[in-house]
Formats: structure tokens, sequence, C-alpha cells
């Protein structure tokens, strides 16, 4: 290249980038040196690389390059061979978003607008969430403010795409001279190219979260290795000990002998899974452990026994007696054995109930409000219609009504704000709620007093619960961290940070090794209890996770969102086993029933379903190589009138309660 | 550009005092408030899936400005979702209806009811897997089987969606209602339980499942007791409480239904016994088919027009008895005075010659059927009185001397029109010696009948007879707007007559007399009003008196 045309380019960029004085000096030095020269350069020597520079020296700035580039890559995307589009398309929002957000970081407010608006309609079933959040950058400030925006300018997309969806897009970016385009690809998305045949468009879901370095980090953590087994020395595992003498002297047990060596036989399957993916502590157990241990401090016996990770305490025997006595009396159920469904419905709450909590008898109810207040029902004791549903759980807990003789509930004042969740201890002798002023009480129903508050957290608690032991609880809150808290300590015993969003909901591990966390960022995760560390993030809800649940014996966890969406995941491979589609608004509450067969979803849609969730978890087993994992089936849909679903239970004898608010439908 | 423009800055601006906005500041602050409009709301949808709803409240912004430490709003946690309403002339710019409230108003309101208490109540939404059919639950639409899949539990075998024929299945307690319901229907012993029975069939959801098993029972007893005339009776009040249950989708067994009905009302002998009041139950009959044709007609367009059909040819084949008549009439004048107009006006007049004979009380010996023929006669009757009085009613509207007097009818007289009490004077002048003539013939029938049989029969026939003579001696001026009701009653006070009948009798024929100055008058009234238009209708109905 001649040296004029060097000048030349030289000169572009300087008045480019707006030194203009420094550009005039060049032109004057120039024109001296070759006197008029300087218009005669021979610009086509090299046409190809003068273009391509010139495009760079002239139109940096110009905003329309951004729609053009895109609109030109979408429509050629769209136009391409069909084995390869979904692929070329997974590249387009990445770009789009961050095309978008170029514009409105130069300051191009209107056109990063219209930008925006014009191809908006392409992403919005999947990213509808994220677009909402976008949409209102408006501001290069903004861009900083914004934590989301943040994150997704700092990190990388992966991509997976094929070796030749790869080829395909950077023969077209080159062919056309789409700089800018590639640009922002080699900048914001990293491609992991593999040999062979495209994916499946069905398997696009690392697509769905872009949140910056996540996967990554996602990936990196999942390598850990949990526990997930059972606890050693659980009740049940005592109740099949003690089975044969206890049947010997009771009369018609045969059948209940029956589902004790069938659980028997599954937990012993269990725990062959377990040691050949994992290497499992001995936690041989039955099914349910979960509700096993019911104990308080109150009540225990001073030496508390040291379990895996947390110093648990001990039940004294008669709780223990009547767990038992309960464990005995459970109702196999599987598909074709459907529960009983016992429906505790709120009327008059005048749109205030904000949560609904209902004890491991299914006796007691607490609802919290949004005017403050917790209220309490002890349900074996109201209305005669109640009792058929309790007649079955003949526990004796000896709960006192509300001292008013009018009132037919107990009242707990103490709260100064919305009252968002509320959990009872396993023998339903404490109930704790969580409530916007950001404390955490702890009440007795003995005494319907007040006796701790917890304070900690900065920002509403959304979710409080009791582990399956009782004692310890963990809570989350709008301050995108979930705390471990003890019933003795006004402190939390750990923090757990690392949501990204608000932490919506909280679950416990039934050996109590772990807490499950749902977030507004999409995403469950795993924590250890004793290290405070993320263990597992499963990722592929679209969006706000709202209820979580766990498998009595450990291995799996269902997720609730938003959209209606259920996931069962595997604790230990943090997969997605399959969707569980069927409601079509949010998902409240999850519960699994005593054995793990069942799974019960109630929602905002005003429906309980049941879904069969052994049959998936079997053919998971099964065909896991095959491919087809999409064996999971709705086996009830039970509507209510017209109350959303905001609580469900199955109790230790298997009989489902669940809760709502009486709303009118809406006209 | 975006949805917060530089006006709306502008306009908040002065709204708050500051009026020296330099239109730059504004545009800068344009987008900005948006985003932080946009922050808010993602907060406060935040509180609101907390609370567990699906509607957005001002509470939720409330809360959402408080996680951010703002001053919240005040003024608008009224509870309830508000009420936008469209600005005129706007494409979308909404308001909130906030009416004025004036003082006075407030204060001598009564006080509001103290709002009830929160309760918990409970009930079963399943047992057993199965959703108990109780007014807690949503009315199903559709009995499922219970999941018998057993070839889901094979393991090993490849995995084939099996679907079994959909079982259907009773629950226990629905089949208890059935035959519960069935033996009252069955026993006739009962009439207060059975009243009770009727009720619970008309009002209690989740009876769906019992439909066809219900249609079926019905066709099936009507086809076997038709000389039962109780069971057939009880069985029209089922049919009448299941097609008021509002719960019950009766629609798909309609067909099944109407055979039955239809069956109630025209059969040519419906009970055995000859006291049976087969006329009252065809009177009961034909007020379910009408209720039927006005629930399903707009869905079945067929239904009404196979239905009259039906029933007119009944009506015109001179083969048929007049029982059959008689239901047919009933049938028609229940689907409405549309239908009386269109069908059975026009063939008034050459039934009313066929039916003459019969009625003649001197060329038809057998009482039986000339009594039969008098209640057709009578129904006819009531079909083109109630006929004419429905047009009265539409004519009402129009300015009118008397439109109250009009309107009400029956029992005015007070009001009449000095012309009017002539013309009723000139009536009861010349009847008086008829009227006797037929009282006199009355008795002996009437005694001859009491032996054969009580009840309604003596009512009519003087009735008739009166009307008879009535027309034959003066041609001119009376109308006989009988209706049904007024005939029951008067049957009712026949019954009671006994001994005293001369002086029932007497307070009958007064009041016959008053319906006959009324209608009579009703029809002066429509002449003078309507002269040729009406025309139409009148020479019917006339024959049908002045026959």
């Amino acid at each position: 290249m001649d040296p004029e045309q060097v000048d030349e380019f030289v000169m572009g960029y300087l008045k480019k980038k707006g030194f203009n004085s420094a550009a005039k000096q060049l032109q004057e030095a120039l024109h001296h040196n070759n006197g008029g020269n300087f218009n005669s350069t021979d610009y086509h020597n090299d046409p190809e690389l003068t273009k391509l520079i010139r495009s760079f020296s002239q139109s940096e700035n110009d905003p329309t390059r951004y729609r053009d580039g895109y609109s030109k890559l979408r429509s050629w995307a769209y136009n391409s061979l069909d084995l390869y589009k979904h692929e070329l398309l997974r590249v387009m929002y990445p770009l789009f978003i961050h095309c978008y957000m170029d514009l409105v970081g130069k300051g191009h407010t209107q056109e990063a607008r219209s930008f925006f608006n014009s191809f908006r309609k392409d992403h919005e079933m999947v990213h509808l969430r994220d677009l909402q959040k976008l949409e209102g950058v408006l501001v290069p400030s903004h861009l900083e403010e914004m934590e989301f925006a943040r994150s997704l300018r700092q990190s990388k997309v992966n991509i997976k795409i094929c070796q030749y969806s790869y080829d395909l897009l950077l023969q077209y970016l080159h062919r056309t001279e789409s700089t800018l385009m590639l640009g922002i690809i080699n900048e914001h998305i990293n491609f992991q190219v593999y040999s062979g045949q495209p994916n499946s468009s069905s398997d696009d879901i690392d697509a769905v979260t872009i949140v910056g370095s996540f996967q990554e980090t996602a990936d990196h953590v999942n390598q850990k290795e949990i526990q997930w087994g059972l606890l050693e020395d659980s009740l049940e595992d005592r109740l099949e000990k003690t089975g044969s003498l206890l049947t010997d002297s009771e009369k018609g047990q045969g059948e209940k002998d029956g589902d004790m060596d069938d659980s028997k036989k599954r937990s012993s399957e269990i725990g062959k899974q377990g040691s050949s993916i994992k290497k499992l502590k001995k936690d041989k157990a039955g099914n349910a452990t979960a509700k096993v241990a019911r104990q308080e401090t109150s009540t225990v016996s001073p030496a508390p026994r040291v379990k895996p990770e947390l110093a648990l305490p001990v039940m004294s025997t008669d709780v223990e007696e009547s767990i038992l006595e309960d464990l005995r009396n459970r109702v196999q159920l599987s598909s074709v054995a459907m529960p009983s469904v016992s429906f505790y419905t709120f009327v008059n709450t005048h749109n205030g109930l904000n949560c609904a909590s209902i004890s491991h008898d299914g006796s007691l109810v607490a609802g919290g409000f949004s005017d403050s207040s917790v209220k309490i029902w002890d349900m074996a004791k109201i209305g005669q219609a109640g009792n058929g549903a309790l007649q079955s759980e003949s526990d004796t807990n000896d709960q006192i009504v509300g001292p008013n003789g009018r009132r037919n509930y107990t009242l707990l004042l103490g709260h100064s704000g919305p009252v968002y969740s509320a959990t009872f201890s396993p023998p339903g002798d404490f109930v704790l709620s969580s409530s916007a002023d950001t404390t955490i009480r702890l009440w007795s129903t003995q005494l319907n007093a007040n006796l701790v508050c917890y304070k900690g957290h900065n920002y509403p608690v959304w979710d409080v619960q009791f582990s399956p032991f009782g004692h310890y609880f963990a809570s989350c809150s709008h301050d995108r961290t979930a705390r471990i808290w003890s019933m003795d300590r006004i402190l939390p015993l750990r923090i757990m940070a690392g949501h990204l969003s608000d932490v919506d909901c909280v679950q416990w591990h039934p050996n109590c090794n772990y807490i499950a966390t749902g977030s507004s960022d999409k995403t469950v995760r795993l924590w250890d209890v004793q290290t405070g560390e993320c263990v597992r993030i499963f990722i592929g809800h679209r969006s706000m996770v709202l209820s979580l649940a766990m498998s009595p014996d450990g291995r799996y966890m269902a997720s609730g969102d938003e959209d209606g969406t259920i996931m069962m995941w595997d604790l230990s491979t943090a997969r997605c086993i399959t969707p569980l589609m069927g409601h079509n608004s949010c998902v409240w509450s999850l519960s699994y029933s005593g054995e793990g067969s069942l799974l019960a979803s109630g929602s905002a849609d005003c429906t309980v379903k049941l879904w069969d969730v052994t049959s998936s978890t079997k053919s998971t087993k099964a065909e896991e190589k095959n491919g087809n994992s999409n064996r999971l089936r709705s086996l009830r849909t039970f509507p209510t009138k017209s109350t959303p679903v905001h609580a469900l239970r199955f109790s230790r004898r298997n009989l489902l309660f669940a809760a709502g608010a009486l709303s009118k439908p809406a006209s | 550009m975006s949805i917060v423009t530089k006006e709306t800055i502008e306009v908040t601006a002065q709204s708050i005092g500051i009026t020296n906005l330099s239109p730059e500041a504004a545009l800068m602050l344009a987008p900005d408030v948006e985003y932080r409009v946009r922050e808010i709301m993602q907060e406060a949808i935040k509180c609101m899936r907390h609370s567990k709803r699906t509607t957005l409240t001002a509470s939720d912004v409330d809360g959402a400005l408080n996680l951010r430490t703002l001053e919240p709003t005040y003024g608008f946690a009224s509870g309830g979702p508000f009420r936008f309403r469209k600005a005129i002339g706007h494409q979308d710019l909404f308001y909130t209806d906030d009416r004025e409230v004036d003082f006075k108003d407030v204060i001598e309101a009564p006080l509001p009811k103290a709002p009830l208490d929160t309760e918990v109540v409970s009930h079963w939404l399943a047992i057993e897997g199965v959703q108990p059919a109780i007014p807690e639950n949503a009315p199903l639409e559709v009995i499922r089987a219970p999941a018998e899949n057993k070839i889901y539990e094979q393991k090993d075998a490849p995995l084939v969606d099996v679907r079994l024929p959909v079982k259907h299945v009773l629950s226990r307690e629905l089949q208890l209602y059935f035959q519960k319901i069935a033996e009252l229907t069955m026993s006739k012993s009962n009439p207060a339980l059975f009243k009770e029975a009727l009720v619970s069939l008309a009002s209690d959801s989740g009876l769906h499942p019992l439909v066809p098993y219900f249609t079926n029972f019905i066709a099936d007893e009507v086809s076997r007791g038709l000389n039962d005339f109780r069971l057939l009776f009880n069985l029209m009040h089922v049919v009448r409480s299941l097609l008021q249950n509002p719960h019950i989708n009766i629609e798909l067994y309609l067909h099944q239904l109407m055979p039955s009905v239809v069956t109630c009302l025209v059969s040519r002998k419906l009970g055995n016994r000859f006291a049976d009041n087969h006329w009252e139950l065809r009177d009961f009959t034909a007020n379910v088919v009408a209720l039927i044709c006005k629930r399903f007609g707009n869905a079945y367009i067929t239904l009404q027009s196979r239905l009259t059909k039906t029933l007119v040819n009944a009506l015109l084949d001179p083969k048929k008895a007049l029982t059959q008549h008689y239901g047919a009439i009933q049938g028609l004048t229940a689907l409405g005075h549309n239908v009386v107009r269109l069908l059975i006006l026009p063939n008034l007049e050459p039934y009313l010659s066929l039916l003459g004979p019969e009625l003649d009380a001197e060329k038809q010996r057998n009482q039986m059927k000339s009594y039969e023929a008098w209640r057709v006669y009578g129904a006819l009757l009531r079909a083109a009185g109630l006929c004419i009085h429905d047009r009265l009613k539409i004519f009402l509207k129009l300015p009118s001397p008397s439109p109250s007097f009009l309107h009400k009818g029956k029992g005015k007289i007070i009001n009449a029109v000095p012309r009017k009490r002539k013309l009723s004077a000139d009536t009861t002048e010349n009847q008086p010696p008829h009227k006797r003539l037929i009282t006199a013939d009355g008795p002996d029938g009437l005694q001859l009948q009491n032996h054969t049989g009580p009840a309604p029969m003596p009512v009519d026939k003087p009735m008739g007879n009166y009307n008879l003579t009535q027309n034959s001696v003066q041609p001119s001026s009376s109308q006989q707007a009988s209706d049904g009701n007024e005939s029951e009653s008067r049957n009712a006070k026949e019954k009671e007559g006994g001994k005293g009948r001369a002086i029932t009798r007497k307070a009958i024929l007064s009041q016959i007399w008053k319906d006959d100055l009324d209608s009579g008058r009703l029809l002066v009234k429509l002449q003078q009003l309507y002269g040729n238009r009406i025309l139409p209708f009148i020479p019917s109905t006339e024959m049908s008196l002045f026959l």
C-alpha cells in the first residue's frame, strides 16, 4: 500500500475520532509535501481492503448499522437450511440484546428503542422476562446500574454449535463484511463447536438462560459431590426392625406388613443405585424419613446425637411412638391407589391471605395475612365437617383454641408488615412466620405467644421452613441470601449468598445436610448446610421459581415456577429429568407423598394435580440411554370451585391436605 | 419513543410547581423515569407473587416502594382492583373511575356492615382419587374412569399407551341416591318426602352422572306405567326438576326424554281409573314441554317445529280420541300465543264444527264423551282467549281510555263506563230465562254423574251449557275470555258445593257474568280501538263463542 493511502486512512481515522485539529494539521502537512497531489491518490489498488478500512473509518458511529447488520443476519438465518436453522437462530438472541445495549450505551436511545421493538417478537417466546427487564434500559447509566445488564455485558454466552453451522455463520459474516456483527460475536459469544450432526432443537435448555458466565460456574459447581442419602438409624429403619413384633401383637396388620416389605425392598434398591452413582454412606432407609423425625428442643432429652453434619435433636419416646404408629398406618399410594384430598378453604379473607401452612398431621392450619397477623386454626376442633378429614390423623396434640370465645382461631400479632410465610415445627408445637418487616418470629402454639424475634435479613423475608427434624430452620429473602438458623440463637448460623436475584423459596433436604433455594434469577441452587457452599445449580426454569419439594428418598427435587412449569431434577447429576407441563399459572406449592411415588402440585389456576413420579424415575433409569425421558404423566386434576391452592401437605399417613383462599372469580 | 414522553414530564413538573423546566431536562428525565417506573413494577410483581396473587394491587406497589425506601402512595389502597376507563378519543389513555361523592350521601348512608371474619372450612376435594360430587367441589364435566393402568405397571413391556375403554363408574353415594329417588317416585306413599327429593333434584350439583340413568328410568316407567296415573305424574315432576337443575346438562339426553314426555301429553289413556285426573297431568306436562322448548329451542331449532307438528297432527286427526286432542291443544297453548295464533286459530272453525255434535247434549248420549268434548272445548277457548288477551296486552301501550282497566281485566267492574254497565245489564236481562233452563237441566245430569264418579265433571258442563245457550240466544257483544285458573277455581268451588249446590251455582254464575261482562268489554274495546286489524282474530273467537 502506498504511503498516500496510509495517510488517507490516518486522516479518516482522525476525523472519525474527532481529532479535527490533528487532522487539519496532517492535511496541511500533506499538502505541503505533495502539493495538491493528495486527490490523485489511487484508491483502487486494493479495493477490498480499501472498502473494509473505509467502512471502519466512516460509519462506526452510525446507529443504523446495527439494525441493518442484524436484520440481514436475521433474514439469512431464517432462510438457512432447516437442519441448522435452530442453531443459527440461537445466536440471534445474544446478538440482539448486545446490539440493543450497544445502541443504548452509545446514547442512541431512539434508535435503540425502535430496534428493540422491531425484533422483540422473535425472542419473546423464550426470553420474555429478560426482555421486559431490558426494555426499561434507555440511557447508558442504566446499563451500569442494572445488574442484569452488567452481567450480560461482562460475560460471554456459551453456545453449542455444530461444525457446519459454525462454518456457515463465519462464511456469511465474512462474505457480507458484517464486521459489526462479527465484533459482537467475538466479544460476547463463546462458541463450543462440536463435530457431527446438529442437536435436536428441543435440547436447547442452555440457550434459555443467558446469565453471564453462569453456565461455567454451574458446570463447575455441579461437579461437586453430594450425599443425597438419608440419615442412618431413621425411624423407618426402626419400624422395620420392630415391625414384626408389633404386627404380631396387632390384628389385621397383614396388609401393612406387606407394605413394609415393599418399602424395604425399595429402600435397598435405592441404596444400590446410590452407591453405584455416588459414594453413598450406608444410609439405608425407607421412603419417608423426611417426615419421620418430629421433635423439638422443648421435648427432647438432653443428649443430642451427632448426625452427619448437623447436631440434631432427639425426639421423645412418645412422639416417636406416635410417628411409628402413623407410619405403620400409612396408606401405600401409587398411580392406581390415589390419595384422599382434604381441602381447607379460607373464606372472607378480603384478598388478605398471603400464605397458608398446614401442620404435619393436618390438624393445624396457619394463615399469614397482609395485615401483619398470623392466624392459626385448630381443624381438629372446628366444625364437624372437618372431622372426616382428621379422623385418620388421631394425633393427640393438645392445642388451644383461641382465647376469645367468639373467634375460633388463634390470632398472633407481632409483625409489622405483611406476613409472607409460615411453617409448623414437625410436632406442631411451634410456628415460624416471616414478614416484610425483615424479621422472623417464633410462636408457640401452646402458649399462643411470640417467643423469639429473629433479625438478620435486611429486606422482606419471603420464605421460612423448619427442618424435617425441627430446631433448625432456613429462611430466604429479597436481600438475595438464604440463611440457616437454630431456634436458640437469634443470629443466623450460616448465610448462603450467590443468587443473582431474590431468593423466593427454600426447602430442606430430608437428611438435613442441604437446603435448596429457588430464586427470581430462574435457577435453583442446592447448598451444603455445614459449609454454606453452593453445591448444585439447576438451570432450566424460564421464570421465577416459586415452590420446591424434595422427594422423601432424597434423590429428586421438584420445583415449580411462575409459568406453571414443574421441573423434576436429579440431585446427583443436576439434570432435569423432565418438565411437567399442565398448570397454566403459578405453581404455589408442591408436595411428595410419603413414599415418594406421587407428586402433588397446587396452582393459581385453581387446581390440584397429581403426578406419577415413579413411572418417570423408573423409565428414566431404563431409558436414559434411549433419550426418551419424557414419561412423567399427570394422573389426576382436581379443580376447586374458585380457590387458588396455596399450600399442600401429605400427612405421614399419606392423606393430602390442601389449603387456599376462596377468591371471587374475576368478572 | 418511550412510554414516558417529554410532555408527560413537563406536565408532571408543572403539577408539582416547577414551571421553568427546560425541554432538555425533560428529554433527559423521560427515559430515566421510565426506567424507575419499570423497576418499581418489577419489585411490585415480586410482592404480588409472594402474596400469592395474580392481580397487581396498589398495596404491592406500596410494598415495592418500601423496598426502595420510598414514600408509599397514599389513597389508593382501597382493596380490590381499580376500574379503569378509557378516555374517549384517545387510543390508550386511561383514567380511574373516581366519582365525586356527596358528603350528605356519606353521612346519611347507613353504617356499612362489619366485614365477616376469616374462617376456614374443610371439605373433601377427593376421596381416594375421585372427586365427590358435593356442592363445594367444582361440577365435573366428565366423569373419568379411575386409572386401571396395569399396563403402565409392567416395567419391561414396551411403553405403549393403551387406551382402555372409558368405563363409567358411579360412586356408591350416587347409586344410593338414584335408588332412593326411584323408590320414592314409584311408591307414591310419601308425598312430603317426594317433594324434598324433587327440590334436591332441582338444585344439587353433581347429579350429572345420574342423568342417563334417570332418563332411562323415566322412559321405562312411562312405557310400562301408562295405567298408573300417580306414577306418571311423579315421573313428570322428576323431569321438571331435572330440567330446573342448573348443574345438569340434560341436553344430551333430550332425545330420550322427549318421547316419554310427549306420551304423557297426548296419550289416549293415562291412568286406568275413572277418578284419575289425567287432565291435570296433561296440563302439567304441557308446561314441562314448554319449559323444554324455552330452554333448548334456541340450540335445537327443529325441536319446537317437530313438537308442534306432532301435536297438530294429533289435533287434526279426527280419529284420535278427544283426550288426545285435549293434550295437543294444551301443549300448543303452553308453547305460547304465537303458536296458538298460527296453528290453532286457523283450524278453529273446522275443528269446532267437528266438535259441535259431541258438544250437543241431545246428540251425544254418552256422558263421558260429552264431558270430554266440553273439556276440549274449554281448552280451545282458553287457548284462543289467552291469545286474544296477549294481543290486548300488546296494544295496551297505545293510548286508550282506561288502560289500567284493560290490563287488570277481571273484577274491576266498578270502573266500568256507563255504557258498559248498560251492556251488562242487557246481558243479565236477557240471560236469566235460559240460564234457569239450563240449571234446571243441570241437576239431573249432576246427580247422575255423582254416582259414577265424583269430581270436576259437573263443573264444566253447566259452564259449557251456559255458554252455548247464551251464544245461541244472544249473538252479540259478549265473549268468554276463559281462563284455566278460573275454571279451576270454579271447579274447586263446585266440588265443595255438595248440598248447597244451588247457592254455589249462583255464586258461580255471578262470577261468570262478571267474566262475561269483562270479556265482552274487551272485545268491544278491541273493535273500538282496532277495527279491521283485529278482524282476523275475531271471527274465529266469535266462532268459538257464538256457535
